[in-house]
């Protein structure tokens, strides 16, 4: 006992350099001495392999284990509450998107952009008496060249003959170019004209919407309401909005 | 058979009961408590950030101590077995990240005798490295099988790099010098139930 004493010692480190060399030269000097090195080396090293052996037994069990439940490493606690906090977020912004895409009151001036960027990026002519003339205007148009195409219209609102035509489309133009009393102007006249197809009144509310000076909102809103009351042109796109003012 | 419908059947009694039986239902009843409790292994990685080998070990080791203990009858039942195995397991948890943190020793790393011999001088080196050699290896492990499980159980873990204090704390003795002066016996026993052999 007292040798395997020493020989834990001088293998923990715990013997002075000069011990040291004196427990080397025992093993040197002393056959049984060396042997008992040996055999402590040795049991150490079967000891550690029958531990191994132990724990082989339940290796498959916890590789199957494995194979069925990948581990995924966990973030670290603080790391995890963010990504708790993080997803609590974003179910609070799907919500709030949620509310804002579905519930909330859609801004009618939105819905007016909307629209004109649908329907008034290029023009075509539906009817004309004048057709060359209108058809020129309208290709300025779509070429961009409003001012030339304006300057058309406004001749041919001066014919009776076309004159509900070309003041739809001298409308439209100065609704693109911004110029919303003359659009609002032009709409208004077309919707007193007695014509199967009308859209004076919507395209009214629509210019109303675009200008968005205090009060236009209103008028704008109960132009939409004759326009579905009335069923004027434009009264699907009127209800439509509406339902979301 | 998935873990979690197994684990749901199975009550502690169960498998209690099966471990204090011979043979190969002792058997099933260690292969039993593994199952049962084996994601705790998933917590050595996650919380303790240990590799799998290391959580394998940690977790393989926690149970061959209950098993012992539960065979001595050293488990009262006072708490559950879940509770009273994940103190062992959280036990060895602690021990193995804080020597992996001060980086003091190598546990769980088999401790090679060529390692160990790296610290001697090359003559001295050389005679045990020759007479190592010559060790009947297989005499060795069938003598360690026979020096009693208290014995084997004590030395495994000095193996495995262990301290005295830890061993007391892990097969429930009740000082490290207590282990020492058990774990020196032992392996003088061990080297006179060799020698016995080899005169034989």
């Amino acid at each position: 006992m007292d040798n395997l004493e020493y020989i834990e010692s001088y293998f923990k480190g715990d013997l002075s350099a000069q011990d040291k060399i004196k427990f080397e030269q025992k093993i040197v000097e002393e056959k049984d001495f060396a042997e008992e090195v040996s055999f402590y080396l040795s049991i150490r090293k079967v000891s550690a392999e029958e531990l191994s052996a132990e724990r082989e037994r339940f290796r498959e069990i916890y590789q199957q284990y494995k194979v069925n439940n990948e581990v995924i490493p966990k973030q670290p606690v603080l790391l995890r509450k963010m990504w708790q906090w993080a997803a609590a977020a974003a179910v609070l912004a799907g919500l709030i998107f949620g509310w804002y895409a579905w519930l909330r009151p859609v801004d009618p001036a939105a819905l007016a952009d909307k629209y004109i960027d649908d329907n008034f990026q290029e023009l075509s002519v539906t009817m004309s008496s004048r057709l060359d003339s209108l058809q020129t205007a309208l290709d300025l148009y779509n070429k961009g060249k409003q001012d030339q195409s304006l300057k058309i219209l406004e001749s041919l609102a001066l014919q009776d003959s076309i004159a509900a035509e070309a003041k739809k489309y001298a409308g439209i133009v100065c609704l693109q170019m911004e110029q919303y009393d003359k659009a609002i102007n032009y709409f208004s006249q077309l919707s007193s004209y007695s014509l199967y197809s009308n859209p004076g009144k919507f395209y009214q509310a629509l210019t109303l919407l675009k200008r968005n000076q205090p009060g236009d909102k209103q008028q704008a809103k109960l132009l939409l309401e004759q326009v579905v009351q009335n069923d004027l042109d434009g009264k699907e796109t009127a209800q439509e909005w509406l339902k979301k003012w | 058979m998935p873990f979690n419908q197994l684990t749901h059947r199975i009550t502690d009694q169960d498998i209690i009961d099966s471990l204090l039986k011979e043979g190969n239902d002792g058997k099933t009843g260690e292969e039993l408590l593994f199952r049962q409790y084996i994601y705790f292994t998933d917590q050595a990685v996650n919380k303790y950030r240990f590799n799998d080998d290391e959580a394998f070990n940690i977790y393989a080791d926690s149970i061959l101590v209950a098993i012992d203990m539960i065979r001595k009858r050293s488990f009262e039942g006072r708490s559950s077995l879940k509770t009273w195995l994940h103190q062992i397991f959280h036990n060895k948890c602690v021990d193995l990240l804080r020597k992996k943190t001060s980086n003091k020793n190598s546990v769980h790393r088999v401790s090679s005798i060529p390692d160990r011999l790296l610290q001697m001088a090359d003559t001295a080196k050389t005679i045990i490295q020759e007479m190592i050699d010559k060790t009947d290896k297989d005499l060795l492990l069938q003598k360690l099988q026979e020096v009693g499980e208290n014995c084997r159980k004590i030395l495994m873990q000095w193996a495995d790099g262990f301290s005295d204090k830890e061993i007391a704390a892990s097969l429930a003795y009740k000082t490290a010098d207590v282990v020492k002066t058990t774990r020196l016996r032992c392996l003088e026993k061990l080297k006179q139930l060799y020698k016995a052999n080899k005169t034989n």
